[in-house]
């Protein structure tokens, strides 16, 4: 186990101390939580600025978003106004005769704001009183469709680029050790297990560094930015769940890696030899990223429950929309079984190949036990 | 009586497609003993060593050290130098032996006392906070044998530990192996440098085609090669060596007859007659030479 523990300490040193380590982490720090933000630039709280010559102003205030801001400024002839506006300190004039200069076409919003505001006040002027309509919904719970969606894209994204380029560091550092033959006296001292364990479990902590720093960034950025009101209930759980299921998907694909990189001795055919692994992977993340755009296919449905894909689709799909318990429960055991297998057969397989170097292994041969 | 020694013994190897790299080949080394394995390139002496490391699997024969064949606890009390070196390129100096050290279960304090020791003794204690890449080979050969000595090994097992160096290096790292070899160590190392392991080896190993053709001590080999009488005679008459045994070769007006066995004082008289004898005693094969005889 203490041996475990010091190839795994090598590995997240090797890595940590690289600039490639720091400065990637800063570039995804930096555009996840500038996405998250981002909202208040682009949609932010609205704010008018509207003149009047010789008009009342309309009761824009009541029909208008909570938190906008609406001021009115007064001016005794048009011109003035007129000028104003065209300096960009107005957004619209408000003129006798039921007229609104604007300075090109009017924002759409303004402008539906102040023809409903005009038209209450004109039935509020006849005597009429109108009783607004209440919106009720009587099916399933919509009003977080949106966010949640979002936040299924951002999963989606995230765990596929962390759980693939986690995996080819493994892939890259088993073939860096067989091609230098520095596993010839690593394995007169350590068991081949423990040191492809020891290489997983390191650059496995080394990506959930960069997990947890992604999801504090994104976290935060919505927390400064105010969209975190717009998060549905149970957020904390589906970024809990989705850092599990890195762990999960990671092992699997991290175990099936270092074995398949095992057969080779150049980083050039890394690759090659990986395609199988590239596969699964693209497969996964193209399931998963159909459901965070397309939620609710039956396709997504059931390969959420398969390993490997599930470890991507899953949490796709539970940020994507409610899914039952037992359904995320068996698919976490089924991928639990399979990480288990995989690590099985890989540790076996990675035995058997990594001290044969030269030509490409042949993974039939390796799997039917011959010795080197 | 249990064996003290290394010992190996009949290992045999078949790669694929039938090629034989070892063909029973068995030899011991005692604790205390620099054995020098020499033979051409792809004689055997590689696989070998890696079949004593455990790193590949022999088809039949085997290695003990001190009576027990060798597992996995036994092979993490030897320090090796494979052929091919390997080194962690970006790791530092310092870092990379300590890691090694703690690899072989040294404890951390015990680490940092060994890996201080070697760099002063290999002289690279101002390269110990630079990368490996950065270091000179000779430089990271000196790094790949502190690997190899970090965790004080019970058996040395070194793969061409010399190639490459400087005369400078090659006498530190000499001086090293000489100094684990003094406090009881077996060390295997194998070279092409024949000189060199005459210098410095109490016993060699020659290997050819993966067979072992020659091995024993130093004087060992030599009395079994047998003393031979070197004549060089100047200014002799033509033909004067026929009918005298031994190989006869022509250096300018230099004449010089090398003789194993025979009649010396016949030899001698029939010089004294054919010119000027500038040369005449017995000579001792060198470790160069009994190669080649037993190699060809």
């Amino acid at each position: 186990m203490s041996h475990l523990l010091l190839v795994a300490g090598r590995e997240v040193r090797a890595q940590v101390r690289t600039r490639a380590f720091v400065i990637g982490l800063v570039i995804s720090v930096l555009v996840v939580g500038g996405i998250a933000f981002a909202p208040r630039f682009l949609g932010g709280p609205d704010s008018y600025t509207l003149g009047r010559v010789q008009v009342q102003e309309l009761p824009l205030k009541a029909l208008a978003p909570p938190d906008a801001e609406i001021t009115w400024r007064a001016y005794d002839d048009e011109a003035a106004a007129r000028a104003a506006m065209l300096d960009g300190e107005l957004d619209a004039v408000l003129v006798p005769g039921n007229r609104v200069l604007t300075d090109g076409e009017i924002d759409d919003e303004l402008g539906l704001l102040l023809q409903s505001a005009n038209r209450e006040a004109q039935i509020g002027a006849s005597g009429v009183t109108i009783t607004p309509l209440t919106m009720e919904s009587v099916g399933a719970d919509t009003r977080y469709q949106g966010a949640r969606r979002g936040i299924a894209t951002v999963v989606v994204l995230v765990l596929f680029l962390m759980i693939f380029s986690s995996v080819m560091m493994v892939a890259m550092g088993v073939v860096e050790e067989k091609g230098s033959r520095i596993v010839e006296i690593l394995l007169s001292s350590i068991r081949p297990w423990q040191l492809l364990g020891g290489k997983i479990l390191g650059l496995g902590a080394v990506g959930l560094i960069n997990m947890v720093a992604i999801v504090a960034a994104g976290l935060t950025g919505a927390l400064l930015s105010g969209v975190i009101a717009d998060f549905p209930p149970g957020t904390t759980g589906i970024v809990l769940g989705v850092v599990a299921w890195f762990i999960l998907g990671y092992a699997f694909f991290a175990a099936f890696a270092g074995a398949l990189a095992s057969l080779v001795s150049r980083q050039e055919e890394v690759g090659n030899v990986l395609q199988p692994m590239t596969l699964l992977v693209m497969l996964s993340y193209g399931v998963a990223f159909y459901d965070s755009v397309q939620p609710g296919s039956t396709v997504a449905r059931v390969l959420s429950l398969v390993p490997p894909f599930s470890s991507m689709v899953m949490p796709v799909r539970t940020a994507a929309a409610e899914v039952p318990l037992w359904e995320v429960a068996l698919s976490a055991g089924l991928m639990l079984a399979a990480v288990a297998g995989v690590l099985a057969v890989g540790a076996k397989v990675y035995e058997r190949a990594v001290l044969r170097t030269g030509a490409r292994v042949r993974l039939a041969e390796v799997l039917r036990g011959n010795k080197p | 009586m249990i064996s003290d020694m290394l010992d190996i013994r009949e290992l045999r190897k078949t790669f694929g497609a039938g090629k034989v790299a070892l063909d029973g080949v068995s030899f011991a080394v005692r604790p205390g003993e620099m054995f020098g394995f020499v033979g051409a390139n792809g004689a055997g002496k590689t696989t070998t060593m890696r079949i004593v490391m455990g790193v590949l699997g022999a088809d039949s024969g085997e290695v003990t050290w001190q009576g027990r064949s060798l597992g996995f606890a036994e092979r993490r009390g030897f320090g090796y130098m494979p052929e091919e070196r390997g080194l962690y390129q970006k790791m530092k100096v310092g870092e990379q032996v300590d890691y090694f050290g703690r690899l072989h279960g040294l404890s951390p304090a015990a680490a940092a006392k060994a890996v201080d020791e070697l760099l002063v003794r290999l002289g690279l204690t101002e390269r110990r906070g630079d990368a490996v890449e950065a270091l000179s080979l000779g430089n990271q050969q000196r790094v790949q044998l502190a690997v190899a000595l970090v965790h004080d090994p019970e058996v040395l097992v070194l793969d061409e530990p010399f190639s490459g160096l400087d005369p400078l290096a090659v006498d530190a790292l000499a001086e090293v192996l000489q100094e684990r070899a003094r406090g009881g160590v077996p060390v295997i190392f194998s070279s092409h440098q024949l000189e060199l392991v005459e210098r410095l080896c109490d016993s060699i190993g020659i290997i050819s085609a993966g067979r072992m053709v020659a091995s024993g001590t130093v004087d060992e080999l030599r009395a079994a090669e047998g003393e031979r009488l070197r004549v060089v005679v100047r200014e002799a008459k033509p033909g004067w060596a026929d009918g005298l045994p031994g190989e006869l070769t022509v250096a300018g007006d230099r004449e010089i007859l090398v003789v194993r066995g025979g009649d010396d004082q016949a030899i001698l008289r029939a010089a004294l007659e054919a010119g000027r004898v500038e040369h005449f005693g017995a000579e001792r094969p060198s470790i160069t030479e009994i190669f080649k005889e037993a190699v060809s």
